[in-house]
């Protein structure tokens, strides 16, 4: 018997679906220069993905064909040795298509494994963010903005080339750079993408997560029932009528909370989450009415505030929202808890101002997708650059 | 029994909402469902059971309003909704309505007007199930309302061209390559003209956008209230299919209407009625934008050369100028040869 | 044929007409008050739905009596309207119940009670409008409760005990009743119409419970599911059968104690079987030609029995085992193909063999297929059958399957 390797990528679905399957099929090709064999697949239950909520692909290589054998036919291996994730937000944890309950971002992770992490913060912002886990990991941070872009125009960052640099690095017996730089001439014939999956195996930075680190919480989790308790005709109950709010300070009800969705939350889709300023509101509605998650709760005073359990972060409440700052779109690891904006700005009002000013300086690079035609164009070079990607001066290089 | 002429139950007295002051709070369609971020589509549901309220039953046939609304052991809806078949919206509607009657009738069900809405995509309304569709609009003794949210492709699937998918949009089924830059060479399906203008017996057919979410509503109302079976066609930007950052997905739906690409009518008993933008757009109030505007903003376009804008144009224009009735019957008085760009 | 047995009750007295085994169903429909039926025309099956639209048009079946547009909405608008909580009727024939074929799979998965008449008849192409099997036969496997009926009175019979087994809580699955093309649909006979209060008492009124999707019982219904879920769904539907076996025979008692006619083993009829040395089993039509050959052969000394199957879904495995062990030699008439199947033989046959492999007594089977695209099936077709079936009890070889009554 072999050895038998897996490698998870979690991304944001459908804005990371192309950087996912070419960081999948470049592992396996890598692999495949390196004398192993292997298969790349998405999480089926994943399809049909949607913008923003959690995703993943795989590779699973075999050092023979019949050790490749035992990792076949899955819809997901038990345990990984690399676990990529390409927006660091998912570090709070996925709640995907494919399974009901908040599954910690290490949970496949092997004891001693590796996560591969794309984002602008350092261990000490990035590990408080997933949850703890019983055994020792490593984190590895490739430094760069998260790639987004959408299914039809690709935004070739080289982040997928840059990934497969990093697990030379971090994973030699799976493959090694000059595997890489390989399948990198095999799969797009160019150079360019060599020069940054080189410097992103040197400029790597890694190190290990101990048990006692990380979000104690305990994830939401979800037990499947037997078939005879489940009802017959493939009947599930509706959720129930919502009910008028509490004001937690005058305990004056009013308004209108909506009963929702308790199997999914959709949380982890976001990326950036809106935080409102209730002082300069007018009361307009188009947040709550334009929202197409009903992620507003109308308060008894009549303002409207966005359900952190329910928001999925489009930032539609933002671009409806006829106040200038009334409403910012903001990086959502810039927060570590899901509570109310409104009930905090009720409790103490100067105290959230200060926070919402404090809050709003994490305004995310906002590119969650094609906004115009040459956009991408413009946004690449100071994206390599934060990368330390392929730059101008390796411009020698020219793809061919 | 035995009456020549056959009765319709009575309807509930919804109506119209004066201004966003106006908009009931409660929800019936609720968060937790599996949509993307920015699903107009999403919103149309939303807003579409907001305006019909409690008593009301929704059938939804296959599509993102299936698949992503409702995951098993895990609903979005706070009324009774149940699935159907891809093509099968306008049978579902009747089927419904007509047992709702007859239970009624023979009193095997307390009496009281139930709101019926059946929703399918453009997969399911424009494709498949457009037969069912226009049976189920040949019924005026049963009332519902059949809701076609158009995302311009079978975006659950995987975005695959759709009869409602416009004129050289990139899908999964007509990518631009090498040899074929512009692989879809179609023009949609003109949906609710076709209906309206089909089925006379059909009491109101509308086009909405939920951009516009108080006319939207206002429209779903007047479709439930005025009885027999009636017809919405909703165009719902997709940000996975027509490849846009979601915050954009208001602006859009917006777009499409300035732009001209999406008139907002409805025709009421034979009479037609442009509203909204639209309608300051046809009496000169309003400007109407360059769809250059609309398509350069969404990926699927983005392998347009400027002769494929201009010919996109010029078929946008050619809808309002020379239609016999502008944006809504493409009958002309002259032939125009169609001369799509190489 | 049932036997008539001392009614509880003779108050209100049955009448008779001279009517086709499809005007038969549509009669039991106004006795049954169904509520949503709709139609499309195919032949032979739509003779029932033409008899519906007089009874409605006279005032004598008060429901929604809808024309679709095709097949698939033909089932689609009464499975909606039965999830609404209306009791419902179908029907279609051939190609047709095809056509719908996409709705025929969602009915049983949805647990709609939905009672449906088959007017057998062979799929195309070519076109032909005679009797094959093939066409109900195709949901065997979906969750639809399938029964042959070789009669008219037993067409209208069973109509109404398909409405209370389909509708009864413990099974809430569709009921197709197969009636052969031509032979029952376009051929009338003397048929006993039993009183509205019998009916009555027979068949209680359609509660849909907790799965009536109305704006009192907020559900969901059906919402999309992955690998986590399918299994136990499936497994609701595979008790739901199992227990349709049990309903069924409680309600054959009833239907004996109701109507008078007592049609003894709910499942299958046996004819001159108890000292038979060899059985032709089949279904429907094809049973008159067998029992005329089989009374001419015994006159000749030859002891020849008959199995006619009813219910093919639930099939009465155990039952049909242990009756079909006890004769030398079983022969399979079926009015079906299976290309490529187990011995290129039916669909009956393979089902029959599978019944008997755990049986301790195996006789040997032979199939037969016969009678395609309505060709008749002849006295001497029978008496073909039934010789080469004394041949294969006697220990000769025998081809495992014929294809009967073929020019060649």
């Amino acid at each position: 018997m072999g050895r038998l390797f897996a490698v998870e990528i979690v991304y944001r679905g459908i804005f990371q679906k192309n950087l996912a399957k070419n960081i999948s099929r470049g592992v396996v090709l890598a692999a495949h220069h390196g004398g192993k064999q292997g298969i790349s697949f998405g999480r089926y239950g994943d399809s049909p993905e949607r913008n923003g909520i959690p995703a993943k692909s795989f590779a699973v290589i075999g050092t023979d064909e019949e050790t490749l054998q035992e990792g076949m036919a899955k819809y997901e291996p038990k345990e990984v040795d690399i676990s990529i994730v390409v927006d660091d937000t998912l570090l709070k944890g996925v709640e995907s298509w494919a399974w009901y309950g908040l599954q910690p971002i290490n949970r496949l992770l092997r004891p001693g494994g590796t996560l591969i992490v794309t984002s602008m913060h350092g261990a000490g912002e990035l590990i408080p963010m997933a949850h703890r886990k019983e055994t020792p990991y490593q984190l590895a941070i490739l430094k760069g903005t998260p790639s987004f872009s959408g299914l039809w125009v690709y935004k070739d960052d080289h982040t997928d080339v840059r990934v497969l640099g990093a697990i030379a690095r971090v994973l030699p017996e799976l493959f090694t750079i000059a595997d890489v730089e390989k399948a990198i001439l095999e799969e797009w014939s160019s150079p360019l993408k060599v020069t940054s999956a080189r410097k992103a195996a040197e400029r790597i930075t890694t190190r290990v997560v101990s048990p006692g680190e990380g979000n104690p919480e305990k994830p939401f989790e979800f037990e499947l029932p037997k078939w005879h308790e489940m009802r017959e005709g493939i009947a599930i109950p509706s959720i129930a009528r919502g009910a008028a709010m509490a004001d937690p300070a005058t305990q004056q009800t009013g308004g209108f909370r909506p009963a929702r969705n308790p199997t999914f939350k959709k949380y982890t889709t976001r990326t950036m989450r809106p935080v409102v300023n209730f002082d300069t509101c007018v009361k307009c509605t188009l947040c709550w009415l334009q929202c197409p998650d009903s992620c507003f709760d109308v308060t008894p005073d009549a303002l409207y505030d966005a359900n952190m359990e329910a928001c999925c972060g489009c930032g539609v409440c933002e671009a409806v929202c006829p106040v200038e700052n009334c409403i910012t779109m903001v990086n959502e690891s810039a927060f570590a808890d899901n509570a109310s904006q409104w009930e905090a700005w009720k409790k103490d009002k100067p105290a959230y101002v200060a926070w919402l000013e404090e809050k709003i300086q994490h305004k995310p690079e906002r590119s969650h997708g094609f906004r115009y035609r040459g956009q991408y164009e413009e946004q690449l070079p100071p994206m390599m650059e934060i990368a330390g990607g392929a730059g101008p001066e390796d411009e020698s290089g020219k793809e061919g | 029994m035995a009456d020549a002429i056959e009765t319709t139950l009575p309807t509930q007295p919804l109506e119209a909402m004066k201004g966003v002051k106006k908009v009931p709070l409660e929800e019936f369609f609720t968060s937790g469902h599996r949509t993307c971020q920015g699903c107009e589509s999403a919103l149309v549901m939303k807003l579409m059971v907001k305006a019909s309220g409690p008593r009301t039953i929704v059938l939804g046939s296959t599509g993102c309003m299936y698949v992503a609304n409702t995951t098993y052991y895990s609903t979005s809806w706070v009324v009774p909704w149940m699935h159907t078949q891809l093509g099968s919206s306008g049978s579902a509607g009747m089927g419904t309505a007509a047992a709702l009657k007859v239970l009624m009738r023979k009193g095997k069900m307390k009496e009281e007007p139930i709101n019926v809405i059946a929703f399918c995509g453009d997969g399911g309304g424009a494709d498949m199930g457009l037969s069912a569709i226009s049976a189920a609009l040949t019924h005026p003794q049963y009332n519902f309302l059949i809701l076609l949210y158009d995302n311009e492709s079978y975006a659950n699937t995987d975005i695959q061209l759709s009869g409602s998918t416009p004129y050289g949009a990139h899908t999964t089924f007509s990518p631009p390559g090498k040899a074929k830059r512009i692989m879809h060479r179609r023009w949609k399906k003109n949906v609710a003209g076709m209906l309206a203008a089909g089925h006379p017996e059909c009491r109101y057919v509308a086009t909405v956008d939920a951009s516009y979410a108080v006319e939207m509503m206002n429209r779903v109302r007047k479709a439930l209230r005025i009885g027999g079976p009636t017809f919405l066609h909703s165009l719902d930007p997709c940000p996975k299919g027509w490849d846009y950052d979601p915050i954009m997905s208001h602006e859009l739906g917006e777009l499409a209407v300035e732009t001209g690409v999406w008139p907002l009518y409805e025709v009421e008993d034979g009479l037609l009625k442009l509203y909204g933008r639209t309608k300051q757009i046809a009496e000169k109030r309003a400007k109407r934008k360059p769809v250059r505007d609309f398509l350069l903003k969404q990926g699927r376009f983005a392998h347009f050369t400027d002769d494929d804008i201009e010919y996109f144009q010029a078929k946008i224009d050619e809808m309002w100028t020379k239609w016999l009735i502008p944006g809504v019957i493409p009958f002309h008085t002259d032939l125009d040869r169609d001369q799509p760009p190489a | 044929m049932a036997k008539a047995v001392e009614r509880v009750s003779t108050a209100p007295r049955e009448h008779d007409a001279l009517i086709s085994g499809s005007e038969a169903i549509a009669v039991a429909c106004k006795l049954a008050d169904v509520d949503v039926i709709t139609a499309y025309p195919i032949r032979p099956y739509d003779t029932v739905m033409q008899y519906v639209a007089k009874l409605v048009s006279n005032g004598e079946l008060d429901c929604e009596y809808i024309v679709a547009e095709s097949e698939h909405s033909q089932f689609e608008i009464v499975k909606h309207a039965s999830a609404a909580g209306a009791r419902v009727f179908c029907g279609s024939s051939g190609v047709g119940w095809m056509y719908a074929f996409e709705a025929l799979t969602v009915t049983p998965a949805l647990r709609i009670p939905m009672v449906a008449m088959v007017g057998n008849r062979a799929l195309d192409d070519p076109g032909a409008f005679g009797v094959e099997h093939n066409d109900a036969l195709a949901v065997r496997d979906l969750g639809w409760q399938l029964v042959w009926v070789d009669n008219a009175q037993e067409a209208l019979d069973t109509a109404l005990i398909a409405y209370r087994v389909a509708e009864d809580r413990r099974v809430f699955l569709p009921c197709a009743i197969a009636c052969d093309g031509a032979f029952l649909t376009h051929s009338q006979a003397q048929v006993k119409i039993p009183p509205q209060e019998w009916v009555n008492r027979f068949l209680p009124a359609y509660n849909r419970g907790d799965l009536l999707l109305h704006p009192d019982n907020p559900i969901t219904v059906a919402p999309q599911v992955n690998e986590d879920w399918l299994m136990e769904i499936r497994k609701h539907n595979d008790e739901a059968m199992k227990r349709s076996k049990t309903v069924i025979k409680e309600v054959y008692a009833d239907f004996a104690k109701t109507f008078g006619r007592d049609y003894g083993n709910p499942f299958f009829e046996e004819y001159q079987t108890a000292d038979a040395d060899v059985v032709l089993v089949g279904m429907g039509t094809l049973s008159m030609p067998v029992k005329v050959a089989i009374r001419r052969m015994r006159a000749e000394g030859k002891k020849v029995g008959f199995v006619r199957i009813r219910w093919f879904r639930p099939f009465a495995t155990e039952e049909l085992a242990a009756t079909l062990s006890r004769f030398k030699a079983v022969g399979i008439i079926d009015r079906d193909f299976s290309f490529g199947s187990p011995y290129t033989s039916g669909v009956l046959a393979t089902e029959v063999r599978a019944a008997l492999y755990p049986a301790a007594q195996r006789p040997p089977v032979l199939a037969f297929i016969c009678g395609l695209g309505g060709r008749e099936v002849t006295v001497p077709d029978v008496q073909r059958m039934s010789d080469m079936l004394f041949s294969a009890a006697s220990g000769k070889t025998q081809p495992l399957t014929t294809w009967i009554g073929i020019r060649e």
